[in-house]
């Protein structure tokens, strides 16, 4: 199906092609924002869903474990085929961020305006500088396994930090009832979901502390290995439903 | 949107002069304008009746205000699919050897236009009132297949997507020549994957039914729906095929200013 | 597409016109879709009661009572492990501000006794002004929502004045409505703008076709210029120093932070407030009969106590069957969860202080079939449990039972 063009014949788009091609792209840009506002939050809600939905699901053993590992799927894929094909070097950028488009417009008209929910409580956490990072650097390597390894780790070691500065508050101690709770916690108790008691929470329940109580550091480096392995299989699952074939019969 | 090898003609001489390949913008356009209405329509429905009419199947109100609607939900779908998908096969070009290169440029782009409406539907139904979802079953406790939210989104947009992809299958498969001579598997894949979410409903209600009482939105019941998803990855091939075609076709057309 | 998609429009402005028809508002929160075995077999609540139904913003309102975790815990709903005593709710209409358990606060989740018995109080503030039906309920881990009973709460008086701080343990006081609110939303717009100009930076440029084309003439080099790799540098290095600074200066900020709190609460039952061994009753069949919707109880009393004692009440899923005869207690005229005449026995006479008899009750009321009782005899574990009071009106002295029978169906 490749149209080759020998470089000597090449020939820049002009004139009533030029805007033809423009008009193309505007149309395809549209197409994909929603596209991947619509596929990747469904993705991404039923997978990570409730530990970013709600501020007292934001532990540090399974947010930052979870979220990056199934947060750079849609972003591999796409970089699959916008950096193979037209060295697009936005597709885990665009993805990221159409993400969040999505997630805040349904943190503000479903979770706010519908039922009543503190949006401080249903903030989303982001990956924008994971995403960024996984751009440029595709970009400046074009290389699969160096993106891989480097980006795909970094992808999941900055998620926690980057959301620090957001979540970190409501981690403050509060003395509640003779108890101590994070005001995560108490967003948790008092403002009162009839769906989702206590226990359902994935969180981290404690267990044996070998590394000396370090379990943020400890996740986030498991989920780098994990994003290492997810990143290029997702990169050639965007290969392979890029695939042009026209087949005889389904 | 649908147009065949004689509308050319009418078109260039619509007095608005758009572009010869955008002629079908404006119909793109109210295709958006009239799927935010509804949607926006059905979320103010929502805001105004879930609370007071919508938290127990068991009520009459919730008969009336609710499974009433889930009904009419049921013939606009049936009537819309046999009315869109009807129109495009009856009105399919029968003589696609003769399509002169600007026609089947046009098409593309209106082709391209009719996944784009694919599209914003799937991020009404995979985006905005998928995770709703969530946050109504925060507020009912789930005694049906058929609470306020599902009634949208499982009875309503799920099949208005299909049908939206299926407009787009059958626009391809109908008036552009490549897609007519074989079936294209990435746009297949796009129209298709995302059609097996409409069927995991099934499995979604099966599950809550007989095991999984609690509203953990991550739960592997869901995760039918998550699979389904991925094949909206197949638009990536629509656009090689489309950019691949285009670029032939646009060499075997004058420049022009 | 215009055309056809007019009907659409029609469909919904008719949905509206036939709306506004008046129709009861709905009084319950699905439990009746529960399997009735759960419904009685599980939290069997009682003496529940609300310090008031009407209140304004901002101020407090309780709900206490008791309940018995039954001993016939169905084989099909798995222990109470973990169990959350909660508020159904149309949203954070209301806070939760306290909850107790046996005289304890807690605010996770508990692991209950089965044959335990607990008493609990739970305090809300009023948030947003309305009439909402609510229920305290118990969420037990994979088993679903087990109702306790509903009541119309009416909160009046303006949204405005609702207020929640509370300060944490270094002294700052926070207003929880808006705590994290502006700075979560500078940091989203924050990476937000970065996200977007590194988008339009490309954009900005002729994108698919005209890109796809030069890739394959072999101008790859074309694509990317000098800048494109300046700015990607930077942003690659520049980027994760920030975020890693900005992670500082909040660890810095916050360096008392600490991890979620999720430990399980223990709280031990009460000594034994239903069957507690002075009064026993121990039911021997169940009949239903499907025609008259009535439930026929034959079961054997053992009264050991010092009084004589009389059958007047059986409480299962928040209905209860009152004994007409025994008008003195427990009658609650008006409620509708409450069946002044739906008990009945075949012998009314006091069971004497060391007699044991077989008695016969027959409860019949068409709640058996409105709020789905009856569905027993259509599921797969179709044993019936719930409460049995029996009164000694001269001592003033109450005595409570748990009992549970499989249930025989009579259909004519």
């Amino acid at each position: 199906m490749s149209a080759q063009i020998p470089i000597s014949t090449f020939n820049p788009y002009r004139g009533e092609k030029a805007r033809l091609v423009r008009a193309y792209d505007y149309l395809i840009l549209v197409l994909a924002l929603f596209l991947f506002i619509g596929s990747f939050h469904l993705h991404f809600a039923l997978t990570v869903g409730d530990w970013d939905f709600w501020v007292d699901w934001k532990d540090r053993q399974w947010w930052p474990l979870v979220t990056p590992l199934i947060g750079i799927t849609f972003p591999a894929a796409v970089q699959a085929v916008l950096w193979d094909k037209f060295r697009l070097p936005l597709g885990a950028t665009l993805c990221v961020a159409a993400l969040l488009l999505g997630t805040w417009v349904t943190r503000v008209f479903a979770y706010h305006y519908w039922n009543y929910f503190p949006i401080n409580m249903v903030l989303p956490a982001t990956m924008v500088p994971g995403a960024l990072v996984l751009d440029t650097l595709l970009m400046l390597t074009n290389s699969l396994t160096i993106t891989s390894i480097f980006g795909g780790a970094a992808f999941a070691l900055l998620f926690y930090p980057t959301n620090w500065p957001i979540f970190g508050m409501f981690h403050q101690a509060v003395e509640y009832h003779n108890s101590q709770l994070t005001v995560a916690d108490l967003f948790g108790f008092q403002y009162i979901r009839t769906g989702m008691p206590e226990y359902l929470r994935i969180i981290e329940r404690g267990t044996l502390r070998t590394y000396g109580q370090y379990a943020t550091p400890l996740a986030a480096f498991c989920s780098a290995l994990l994003c290492s392995l997810m990143y290029p299989l997702w990169w050639y699952i965007g290969k392979w439903f890029a695939d042009t074939r026209y087949l005889k019969s389904i | 949107m649908a147009t065949t090898t004689e509308h050319v003609s009418l078109s260039s001489e619509n007095p608005k002069s758009l572009p010869w390949y955008l002629i079908d913008l404006p119909k793109y356009l109210k295709g958006f304008g009239i799927l935010t209405v509804i949607y926006v329509g059905l979320r103010l429905y929502q805001g105004a009746f879930a609370i007071e009419h919508g938290l127990d199947s068991t009520e009459p109100a919730f008969e009336q205000y609710w499974m009433r609607l889930f009904y009419i939900e049921l013939a606009i779908i049936a009537a819309v699919a046999g009315g869109f998908w009807g129109y495009l096969w009856t009105t399919r070009d029968r003589n696609l050897e003769q399509l002169a290169p600007k026609e089947e440029i046009r098409r593309y782009f209106t082709l391209t236009m009719w996944i784009s409406i694919y599209t914003f539907a799937v991020y009404w139904a995979g985006s905005y009132f998928a995770e709703q979802d969530n946050s109504w079953h925060q507020v009912a406790i789930r005694d049906t297949p058929f609470t306020a939210n599902h009634i949208i989104e499982f009875y309503f947009n799920f099949p208005l997507y299909v049908i939206l992809g299926g407009c787009a299958w059958l626009y391809a498969r109908t008036r552009l020549p490549l897609y007519a001579k074989g079936i294209s598997l990435p746009l297949t894949l796009a129209v298709f994957g995302p059609f097996m979410i409409l069927v995991s409903v099934g499995f979604n209600e099966w599950g809550h039914t007989f095991w999984f009482r609690e509203e953990f939105f991550a739960a592997p019941i869901h995760w039918g729906f998550v699979i389904g998803v991925w094949f909206a990855l197949g638009v990536g091939g629509i656009l090689l095929q489309g950019v691949t075609r285009l670029i032939e076709l646009l060499d075997r057309i004058p420049d022009a200013e | 597409m215009k055309v056809l998609f007019k009907p659409w429009l029609l469909a919904l402005l008719c949905l509206n016109v036939l709306s506004v028809l008046t129709v009861p508002t709905a009084q319950a929160h699905g439990e009746k879709a529960l399997e009735p075995f759960i419904r009685m077999r599980t939290i069997q609540w009682y003496d529940v009661q609300w310090s008031t139904q009407k209140f304004n913003v901002n101020e407090e309102v309780s709900v206490s009572g008791k309940f018995h975790v039954a001993e016939d815990w169905p084989i099909s709903v798995p222990k109470p492990e973990a169990s959350f005593l909660n508020i159904s709710t149309p949203g954070p209409v209301l806070i939760r501000t306290e909850r107790y358990l046996n005289g304890k606060p807690w605010t996770n989740s508990v692991s209950l006794e089965p044959g335990g018995d607990y008493e609990f109080k739970v305090v809300l503030k009023g948030r947003l002004p309305g009439r909402y039906h609510i229920h305290p309920f118990f969420n037990l881990k994979d088993a679903g929502q087990v109702m306790g009973p509903g009541v119309w709460l009416d909160i009046g008086g303006d949204p405005g004045d609702f207020r929640n701080t509370l300060k944490t343990i270094n002294g700052e006081v926070i207003d929880m409505e808006s705590f994290g609110f502006a700075n979560g939303v500078f940091w989203h717009l924050f990476w937000g703008v970065l996200a977007a100009g590194w988008l339009l930076w490309w954009v900005r440029r002729p994108l698919f076709i005209s890109r796809y084309r030069m890739l394959d003439a072999g101008l790859e080099q074309e694509l990317i210029t000098a800048q494109d790799k300046f700015i990607a540098k930077a942003v690659l290095v520049g980027v994760p120093v920030l975020v890693l600074a900005l992670n500082a200066v909040t660890a810095n900020r916050y360096p008392d932070a600490i991890p979620l709190q999720a430990g399980l609460d223990r709280i031990l039952p009460l000594p034994a407030q239903v069957n507690a061994g002075t009064v026993n009753v121990d039911a021997i069949k169940a009949e239903y009969n499907v025609a008259q919707r009535a439930m026929l109880l034959q079961v054997s009393v053992d009264n050991r106590s010092q009084g004589a004692v009389r059958i007047g009440e059986f409480s299962s899923s928040n209905v209860h069957f009152m004994n007409a005869e025994l008008a003195d207690v427990g009658h609650m005229p008006g409620k509708d969860d409450v069946s002044n005449n739906g008990l009945s026995l075949d012998n009314n006479t006091p069971i004497a202080p060391g007699e044991q008899r077989t008695v016969t009750i027959e409860v019949r009321d068409a709640a058996w079939e409105s709020e789905k009782l009856d569905g027993l005899i259509k599921d797969a574990d179709s044993r019936i449990g719930g409460l049995l009071f029996l009164y000694d009106d001269v001592m003033g002295k109450r005595y409570i039972s748990s009992i549970s029978a499989a249930v025989i169906p009579k259909f004519n």
